[in-house]
């Protein structure tokens, strides 16, 4: 009997080493899903009882930090300045989740990153957990500053350091209070949410980077960008006919200038003046859609910008212009394809163009980086509670948009924007400033718009050292000047801020 | 080994246990509450003059016993009890009243059975004792259906599972029977071209047997006993006889009889469905989703004792308790369960090889077993390698039936272990001719 005893201790092996393998998935290999799954509250269970890291911005103003109460959990998570960093800082709810930096770093708040781990670890019997305080990259007067001006107009505003691809002000009207969202009544959080969910204007969006908007003659300074980095645009040539409109091959239907003006000339004319049938044909037919895809992308269209927020939205530049048909099959610029009428449009920011504001300061930043975009973000370090840094945020490039000397040319022609074109309510006294209005047309009965500016500033002579993207939302008015008259005044007062002047 | 030195190496392992599980309690009232248990002296008396009492026990009524099951018994009853006391209070203070008489228990047993010759003797009344537990639940105002299976009876103040001990009554029947007809048994009487079948009228058994399974599976809804039933019973038919045969028809039989209640009893509907995929209805999974959930959590170090939120699953004090101990313990501590429960059965079926009397052999067989099957068919119900069944993980949930039936199962084999030491003094001489 006892070699089928011996039999019967291998069935049993067996059967304790499934066991064994099963507790292994679960508890190790499958843990970080299940962690995560729907339904499973105890990340929000644990971060509810105890202090969560705060969070501040670069010049130390707090943003959230937990506060002790009484109840049914033993911390609060409060955010002093309400709505002013709602789109940033997100707030955290017991019942549905966490959304902003809350959310991205929230293994670094709740002090669940590998480094705190093994600290807690060491000193497991001090009950002394450590978490993290995130500083963000934004600074609080031109946070400020942004929603003062923008007021209560709906629109977003973007201001960051082309450098590093720092966010110094990220702004977008209308915004919600995350206190509502994140007390620890949830019931009355729950009648909140649903209270905020119910406003056509989406206060919850965080516009600023979910949300796409046509950009109107900002693009322009894409197709800029695109012409001059191809070679076939310089700022002595081609000097595009001086006329009220252009009439791209294969349709009749014009892309007339504002107000049926007359522009027309080189590069630095035409984008001072903001001329449709130029930059219409600029696209359409020097470049053609290789050049100007290419370009677009280059930027960061069609892709979701490395954002350190949540859920970022693809800013859109259409990719499919059919056939080439003249001449047949080819791809040199100057073909006409099936649909160059759209690509003409296309090329000033109309057709099914469509970008967010980040995506358009970025397209700032790229030109006031020497053609480099940098990945945005609003972290700039995480401390431990001494204080000491514990993680930077890892700056690097996303993005190479154009060459360096492209850029210095098409600086030169913003700056000229500024100085004598649509965007001269933007300058600043004793500083270098570029910058290009958009207006992008929502209807004419009334006639409504998007103003848009976008720009850079920095010391005379010196780097840019902010850019900036302004977009005020259904304006009243619908000609070039709304951009320049509406969201010039709002850019300036931010990157006086920013720049301290 | 002599038994002064299994004793001694018995009663370091005990103290280790008590200081493993004095520990345990501490740190879990420090993890909840930054506080030492109020009742800190209380228990540590408690818990040593329980062990040393059973330790004592040994010494004089089995002098001669395996030293590791008493250890490993305390140390699983001392982390169930640590759960419980860390998960309700009120069922703690029940649970460290039925140590006690489990405790008591243990030591009536080995003084009761001096020698398992006893068992044997009266082996049919045990078995129709046997039978009797197991039916009572479906006496009318007896028996009674406490969370979906009728396996609870009421007695007056009473309540209790009568199907715990039964197991340990068919264990001794079945030991007895089988020592009877293992040759009959183990005879190939039939054959059918190249295979040896037994007569056909042998199977009679196992039939009964599994008859009796699908009784307490349809009427008494207890998945996991009519299991651990016909696992117990083909286990020992099949070591006594050593015919793979038994073993082959006994599980095609229960499979067809999982297929058949399958299809019909929507309870087992319901096991099978949250088994496969319990988040398709997380309102019947619960049990499972939550459990998961909590192993998940505790990771493999888990969250540190009284930090994790064993309390968000149902029921966690009893079906559940493995998993409350795979969240506050980790892989690491869930893992240490599994080889204290595997270390019982090494030590259990080392007993059932030197046992030199065929009835000691299978009753130890039997008994070791059901402790080895029970663990692991609610441990791999809880890890979803089974479907869940809500038998106790032994000595470790919470409940009076299982804890004292538990006691009384361990002393029988402590029995028969101190038996087969001391068989008659001729054996070491054959073993040193043999050397």
């Amino acid at each position: 009997m006892n070699r089928h005893l011996r039999y019967l201790v291998v069935v049993l092996l067996v059967l304790y080493t499934a066991l064994f393998v099963r507790l292994n998935q679960i508890q190790v290999f499958q843990a970080e899903e299940l962690n995560a799954h729907d339904g499973n509250n105890r990340a929000a269970e644990r971060d509810y009882n105890r202090a969560r890291g705060t969070i501040s911005t670069i010049d130390g103003q707090l943003v959230a930090r937990s506060v002790q109460t009484s109840g049914r959990f033993e911390f609060q998570r409060e955010y002093p300045e309400g709505e002013l960093y709602a789109h940033v800082a997100g707030y955290i709810s017991f019942e549905f989740g966490a959304d902003g930096v809350e959310k991205v770093y929230n293994d670094e708040l709740a002090g669940q990153t590998f480094d705190f781990e093994f600290d807690n670890f060491s000193d497991l019997f001090v009950n002394d957990d450590d978490v993290g305080d995130v500083t963000l990259t934004l600074d609080h007067d031109v946070q400020e500053v942004a929603r003062e001006q923008l007021g209560d107009r709906l629109g977003s505003v973007v201001a960051l350091d082309p450098e590093t691809g720092g966010i110094i002000a990220f702004w977008s009207n209308p915004s919600f209070d995350p206190n509502l969202l994140a007390t620890n009544d949830l019931e009355a959080a729950e009648a909140a949410r649903t209270l905020y969910l119910a406003f056509p204007t989406k206060p919850l969006l965080h516009k600023m980077y979910q949300e796409v908007y046509f950009p109107g003659s900002t693009f322009k300074v894409v197709t800029s960008a695109a012409g001059l980095d191809s070679g076939l645009v310089t700022e002595d040539e081609p000097a595009y006919p001086v006329a009220t409109e252009y009439t791209p091959p294969l349709t009749t239907q014009s892309i007339s200038n504002f107000g049926g003006s007359s522009c027309g000339g080189t590069l630095f004319e035409i984008l001072a003046a903001s001329c449709n049938s130029a930059f219409a044909e600029m696209g359409a037919m020097t470049l053609g859609p290789n050049i100007m895809v290419e370009g677009a992308e280059g930027f960061g269209f069609n892709d979701s910008p490395p954002i350190d927020l949540p859920s970022p939205a693809e800013s859109i530049f259409p990719t499919d212009y059919g056939e080439a048909l003249d001449p047949p099959d080819s791809d040199e610029p100057g073909t006409i394809y099936e649909n160059t009428p759209a690509l003409a449009q296309a090329s000033i920011g109309q057709y099914e163009v469509a970008a967010t504001p980040l995506q358009m300061a970025l397209v700032a930043a790229g030109v006031a980086n020497d053609g480099v975009v940098m990945r945005p973000h609003v972290m700039h370090d995480i401390r431990d509670s001494n204080g000491n840094v514990v993680e930077e945020y890892d700056e690097g490039e996303w993005l190479e948009a154009m060459d360096s000397a492209s850029a210095s040319t098409l600086r030169q022609a913003m700056i000229g924007v500024v100085e004598s074109g649509t965007a001269n309510a933007m300058a600043i006294p004793g500083y270098e400033v570029g910058g290009k209005t958009g207006t992008a047309q929502l209807g004419t009965e009334p006639p409504t718009s998007h103003a848009w500016i976008i720009g850079f500033a920095g010391p005379e002579g010196g780097e840019p050292e902010v850019v900036v993207a302004v977009l005020v939302q259904a304006q009243e008015g619908a000609s070039e000047q709304t951009g320049g008259q509406v969201a010039a005044p709002i850019a300036r007062a931010v990157l006086e801020e920013a720049l301290g002047a | 080994m002599p038994g002064r030195v299994r004793r001694n190496t018995e009663l370091g392992l005990i103290l280790l246990g008590a200081v493993i599980t004095i520990g345990a309690y501490i740190l879990a009232s420090l993890g909840r509450s930054d506080v030492l248990p109020a009742d800190v002296v209380p228990f540590l008396v408690a818990v040593l003059v329980l062990l040393l009492g059973a330790h004592i026990a040994n010494r004089f009524l089995a002098p001669d016993a395996d030293g590791l099951l008493l250890p490993l018994a305390a140390l699983l009853n001392g982390i169930g009890y640590v759960f419980i006391a860390r998960l309700d209070e009120d069922l703690a203070g029940l649970q460290a009243m039925w140590t006690a008489v489990g405790i008591g228990l243990y030591i009536a047993t080995l003084l009761v059975v001096r020698r398992t010759r006893l068992l044997e003797r009266y082996r049919f009344t045990v078995g129709l004792l046997a039978m009797l537990l197991l039916l009572l639940p479906l006496v009318p105002s007896v028996g009674q259906q406490i969370g979906g299976a009728r396996i609870w009876v009421s007695l007056g103040p009473v309540n209790f599972q009568p199907g715990e001990f039964a197991k340990i009554a068919f264990a001794v029947f079945f030991a007895g029977y089988l020592v009877e007809r293992r040759e009959l048994l183990g005879m190939a009487t039939f054959k059918l071209g190249p295979v040896h079948i037994p007569d056909p009228k042998h199977l009679a058994p196992v039939v009964i047997a599994w008859g009796v399974s699908l009784v307490v599976m349809m009427f008494e809804r207890d998945l996991g006993s009519a299991l651990l039933f016909f696992v117990l019973f083909l286990v020992m038919l099949w070591i006594a006889t050593q015919r793979v045969w038994y073993v082959a028809t006994g599980f095609v039989l229960f499979g067809l009889g999982a297929w058949f209640s399958w299809t019909r009893f929507s309870h087992v509907q319901v096991r099978v469905s949250a088994w496969l995929d319990p988040w398709a209805d997380p309102d019947t999974a619960g049990q499972i989703i939550e459990g998961t959930y909590a192993m998940a959590w505790g990771g493999l170090a888990g969250t540190g004792l009284g930090l994790g939120f064993p309390w968000k699953i149902p029921v966690v004090e009893t079906d559940f308790i493995f998993a409350a101990i795979g969240e506050e313990l980790g892989l690491l501590g869930a893992t240490a369960v599994i080889v204290a429960f595997l270390l019982m059965t090494g030590s259990g079926l080392r007993i059932a090889a030197r046992a030199s009397d065929p009835f000691d052999k299978l009753l130890a067989t039997g008994l070791t077993t059901l402790l080895a099957v029970q663990a692991f068919i609610i441990i791999g119900g809880v890890v979803r390698l089974l479907p869940l069944t809500g038998v106790t993980l032994p000595f470790v949930s919470y409940g009076g039936s299982s804890l004292l039936a538990n006691y009384v199962l361990l002393a029988l084999l402590v029995r028969i272990s101190d038996q087969s030491s001391r068989r008659p003094a001729t054996r070491p001489e054959r073993e040193r001719a043999a050397a």
